[in-house]
């Protein structure tokens, strides 16, 4: 997560996701030398950031993509020691650089040193890409990260506004009490310690947690009933050829085993069919979900389907495919053999 | 006598209306004789092999396999008997479709615990003598019909039976096809010292007999011999 240390500030009102406005009003640049005064606050660094969404899309975890603006002098509150990937270098401001992340450089077919365009309402700007980022972050990975100047012209036109501070304290331990202290006395601001903006990020957290495991159910549940459809179309197609088994004197017992084993292979068949399948439909829905191009999620796929759940699934696809042997065993056992025998087919 | 039965009756309930498929049916079947019984569709020809065959139960009356019993047999008993002293030559040949003619006739005497290799050579055997020996590896659905049934003879050979029951063997054949599945029959069993016994609703098919009976409505009449 971002800012652990760091208080986020931004307009009472403002709606703040993964610590980041999304939605709210702006800030005055004075607010900047506001907050810097209160007791307490070591540093401050301004940002502007843009969430953009997909219109037609439901709604997103992951955007489609984010601009953010921040002075590259303080470029390492936001990204850490994140490296570039090779090739790239760190933006000179005066030459109206940008860095990208690897999701939206992928998808657009950006390298260190392509032209790019970027446009809004207020402002129209050819700005050069100097370098991608090597991050596993969702949020960055759709970023582009701007020199704050260009994201304010961008956003507003001019530089008077920004819509976040970073602020950070002077002890760590002070963090909640240093917020408290920005919100009592600066007027219309939000200040957020880490532990704020979890409270308001766990909702949302759950909300990936619950579509994690609709996924999860989503593989789950496809390659279950790949299972039993296999091996009840199996039964039922061989219902006639076990009522022959039947007719002709084969023990119950070896009918029992030959049933069983058969039923349990092709369920299992089924079961590996369904993960493979299922895999792909979740990666499908997740990709279209969160905007992030398909091929990342193949270039990852065991990242994104962890080994444990794999083998959480073949192991139920073992013990289902079993049972349903055993169950399809007992059924070819229970069988009116002079009526099956009559049956056409 | 391998067979005799003593007013042998199964009765089907649909509902309100009662069909008795065999009615109090007697018959006697004598050591390696060739019987048929002719009859029109729906007269009981299946229900009464059926019966015979240990395949299906009687409602009354009673089943002596080689002067016993059999109501007094046990599942496992029943089963033991189909598969060592019967062979049953099916209408719709009844071949497992995933097995090789070879694998199909070696199926019983792999029921039987007859050793792999006896039983392949035994299957040979059998196939040769139903003049299969070139489609020992071909499946049921590369066969012709009249190939099927063939094999399927070999199959109810298999474990040198005392009694074949076929049901309608040459229902699903052309006349040609069929008189030469009953010639088959007749020269592999006659041979052998087998029993026969055959459905048929071919006039023609049943005149092969030394014993004739006729069906009609579950009961049975003897013809002529
Ligand atoms: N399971 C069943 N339920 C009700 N009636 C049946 C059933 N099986 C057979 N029958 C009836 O019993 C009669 C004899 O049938 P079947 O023995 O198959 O005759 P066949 O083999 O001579 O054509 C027919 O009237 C048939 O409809
Ligand atoms: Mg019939």
């Amino acid at each position: 997560m971002f800012f652990r240390e760091e208080i986020v500030v931004v307009a009472e009102g403002s709606w703040v996701v993964q610590a980041f406005p999304v939605i709210g009003e702006n800030l005055p640049i004075s607010t900047l030398e506001k907050v810097n005064q209160v007791e307490g606050v070591k540093t401050v660094v301004p940002m502007v950031v843009r969430f953009g969404y997909q219109v037609e899309a439901v709604i997103q975890l992951v955007p489609t993509n984010v601009s953010i603006g921040i002075p590259f002098g303080n470029l390492s509150v936001l990204i850490g020691q994140t490296p570039l990937k090779p090739g790239g270098t760190w933006p000179v401001v005066a030459q109206e650089e940008v860095v990208v992340g690897p999701s939206l450089a992928l998808e657009w077919n950006f390298d260190a040193g392509s032209k790019i365009k970027v446009s809004s309402k207020h402002a129209y700007m050819n700005l050069t890409v100097s370098g991608i980022l090597d991050t596993r972050s969702a949020l960055l990975s759709r970023s582009i990260i701007l020199p704050l100047r260009l994201a304010q012209q961008l956003s507003y036109g001019h530089t008077m506004f920004v819509n976040m501070i970073i602020a950070e304290p002077e002890y760590i331990d002070q963090q909640e009490l240093i917020a408290n202290r920005i919100e009592q006395e600066i007027p219309g601001l939000k200040a957020l310690s880490i532990n704020e903006r979890n409270q308001i990020v766990e909702p949302l957290l759950s909300d990936i947690e619950t579509w994690n495991l609709g996924l999860s159910s989503v593989l789950y549940l496809l390659s279950m009933i790949l299972v039993i459809m296999v091996s009840t179309m199996n039964i039922s197609e061989r219902r006639r050829d076990f009522a022959t088994l039947d007719a002709i004197g084969a023990p119950k017992s070896t009918i029992f085993r030959i049933v069983m084993i058969e039923t349990a292979l092709i369920g299992l068949l089924g079961g590996v069919l369904g993960v493979l399948l299922g895999s792909i439909a979740a990666v499908l829905i997740a990709s279209i979900y969160t905007s992030i191009p398909l091929s990342l999620f193949f270039a990852d796929l065991l990242a994104f389907i962890s080994p444990f759940f794999l083998t959480k699934i073949i192991t139920s696809t073992v013990v289902i495919s079993s049972i349903a042997g055993i169950l399809s065993a007992i059924t070819a056992l229970r069988i009116n053999l002079p009526e099956t025998l009559r049956a056409e087919y | 006598m391998i067979v005799k039965t003593q007013d042998l009756t199964r009765i089907y309930q649909l509902g309100t209306s009662i069909i008795s498929a065999v009615n109090r049916v007697n018959l006697e079947i004598r050591d390696a004789s060739f019987v048929t019984i002719l009859g029109p569709s729906g007269s009981g020809k299946t229900t009464l092999l059926n019966l015979i065959g240990l395949i299906d139960q009687p409602t009354s009356g009673k089943v002596y396999f080689r002067n016993q019993d059999v109501s007094l047999l046990t599942d496992k008993e029943r089963r033991n008997i189909r598969l060592h002293s019967m062979g049953f030559v099916f209408q719709t040949f009844n071949l497992l479709p995933t097995l090789t003619t070879v694998e199909n006739v070696e199926l019983p005497l792999a029921l039987a615990k007859i050793s792999g290799q006896l039983q392949h050579k035994r299957a040979i055997e059998l196939l040769t003598a139903v003049d299969l020996s070139h489609r020992l590896h071909h499946r049921p659905r590369e066969l012709s019909m009249g190939e099927m049934q063939r094999v399927a003879i070999a199959r109810a050979l298999a474990n040198d039976p005392c009694l074949i029951l076929a049901d309608e063997p040459t229902g699903e054949l052309d006349t040609e096809t069929g008189s030469e599945i009953i010639k088959l029959l007749v020269d592999l069993c006659q041979g052998k010292k087998t029993t026969v016994l055959l459905t048929t609703h071919d006039k023609k098919v049943a005149e092969v007999a030394d014993e004739r009976y006729y069906i009609q409505d579950g009961k049975l009449e003897y013809e002529s011999s």
